[in-house]
């Protein structure tokens, strides 16, 4: 085993976008794909290095993670489709192992994996759907496993297509039972096996607005029960259940003159751990010509800290008493920027990404009576490449 | 969220639904197209959520968040 001390670091790609690939656009809502289609994308995700004042010692590095994503979507007969998603990650860096109080006051953080971490992440997933006339019915089972981490799942989802095909409600179910296993269990008096569940569902309703906008709004709830704390963090206690909801809406504008479209999307998020955020997405699909496409983008994240929240851990505190210094849960704000360019060329698509992530304590929208410490920027490049046939 | 932005948001929500025209089949041609998707790039559209989902402390929206994550 190579890592010495890691934090899992995954997620589940294929479940969380299944109901979103559902719904590709109203005007195909209830028709399977009359072709196939094979995609990869190939991206590297690289965390900007700590500076040695937030770091006295040890390892400045952060994450960097190389992504593969395979997808395959392909008609069955005139009325079935089916979905095969494979992913596999390589990762490696460090993260936040505590942080204490320094000289003047302010946190100071301890790293995780001082010889470095390095794990892999690979799932698989298997998707199939039945189409209606007006509507249709799928669902999709799939499977995730790291050094320390395990996670099967299953979705279903409905759509139907209504209002003389003005309106598509969907509905989507899910649920993941996650095994988790940390590394290095003994030694570090981590826990050695606990369990997590997650039940997840979402109704949303899409509506054509004229022949040029669409809107969709959507509303997701999500209960967690088990081990929801970081087995990684030398101090890390929250409550073992967590109840999600997010409204979301999405706006596109097709723009006839520029031959553009425009996306606009907002999403609320509140949890009873206490963090509120709002996000905000923009993007400009610019054609040029029947060859080219060029894709700015846009998108600003703030939230709340959780109730719990602490940048000084408190070794004091009885282990009964919530706390975390994990920064995901400070209050603070993130910009982003990416672009795109895509290329079409008989029947491939190729498409190269690149986006900027920047958080910052600074940038946040709610008020902040502690700092992050760790706060994450990042850069990310992509490579893809989509072959219909 | 503040109230003021509730009320900005339904104001928004109505105007858009209020203003709504029967669109007939063959005139869904700009809404067909792969540019007007909910999501243009599925595989983009899912790394996102990934790396939101990692480094933020939120998730959901318009899908139904199945899958099991290691990021605590």
């Amino acid at each position: 085993m190579k890592q010495l001390d890691k934090r899992p670091h995954s997620r589940t790609l294929i479940a969380l976008s299944s109901t979103a690939l559902a719904l590709p656009g109203i005007a195909s809502a209830d028709a399977p794909p009359t072709q196939s289609t094979l995609s990869y994308k190939l991206s590297n995700y690289s965390e900007d290095n700590l500076s040695r004042e937030q770091v006295p010692f040890g390892s400045l590095e952060r994450y960097d993670i190389d992504v593969h994503q395979f997808r395959l979507v392909a008609p069955v007969g005139r009325d079935y489709s089916v979905q095969i998603d494979a992913n596999h990650e390589n990762m490696s860096g460090a993260s936040p192992w505590f942080t204490t109080a320094g000289v003047d006051g302010s946190p100071i953080i301890n790293m995780s994996g001082a010889s470095g971490i390095t794990d892999e992440r690979s799932e698989l997933a298997i998707g199939a759907r039945y189409y209606l006339a007006t509507g249709s019915v799928g669902g999709t089972i799939g499977y995730s496993e790291e050094n320390d981490y395990r996670a099967t799942y299953i979705s279903f989802s409905g759509q139907k297509t209504v209002n003389e095909g003005m309106t598509t409600v969907s509905v989507g179910v899910s649920h993941s039972a996650d095994d988790i296993f940390p590394t290095d269990a003994e030694l570090f008096n981590r826990v050695r096996n606990e369990d997590k569940r997650s039940t997840s569902a979402v109704l949303s309703v899409s509506q054509i607005i004229n022949q040029h906008s669409t809107f969709q709004l959507a509303a997701s709830l999500t209960e967690q029960s088990g081990f929801l704390s970081d087995p990684y963090k030398f101090r890390d206690v929250r409550p073992d259940s967590k109840t999600q909801i997010a409204l979301s809406s999405a706006y596109r504008y097709f723009v006839t003159a520029a031959d553009a479209a425009l996306h606009a999307d907002y999403r609320y998020y509140h949890d009873d751990f206490g963090v509120s955020s709002h996000t905000f997405n923009m993007a400009w699909h610019q054609n040029l010509g029947n060859r080219w496409q060029l894709i700015p983008n846009l998108r600003y994240y703030t939230q709340a800290a959780a109730d719990f929240y602490t940048n000084i851990d408190d070794f004091q505190k009885p282990l009964t008493e919530f706390q975390s210094s994990d920064y995901r849960l400070s209050a603070y704000g993130a910009f982003s920027g990416g672009f795109s360019v895509v290329t079409f060329i008989n029947d491939w698509t190729a498409t190269l990404t690149a986006e900027r992530y920047v958080a910052d304590h600074k940038h946040s929208a709610y008020a902040v009576t502690q700092p992050g410490a760790a706060l994450v920027s990042y850069t990310r490049l992509s490579l893809g490449f989509d072959f219909t046939f | 969220m503040p109230d003021r932005g509730k009320i900005l948001f339904i104001l928004v929500l109505a105007t858009l639904l209020c203003s709504c025209t029967q669109v007939r089949p063959w005139e869904m041609g700009n809404l067909a197209r792969k540019e007007m998707a909910w999501e243009t790039d599925p595989l983009e559209a899912a790394l996102n959520d990934h790396i939101f989902f990692s480094k933020e402390a939120s998730s959901g929206g318009n899908s139904a968040a199945g899958g099991g994550c290691g990021c605590n």
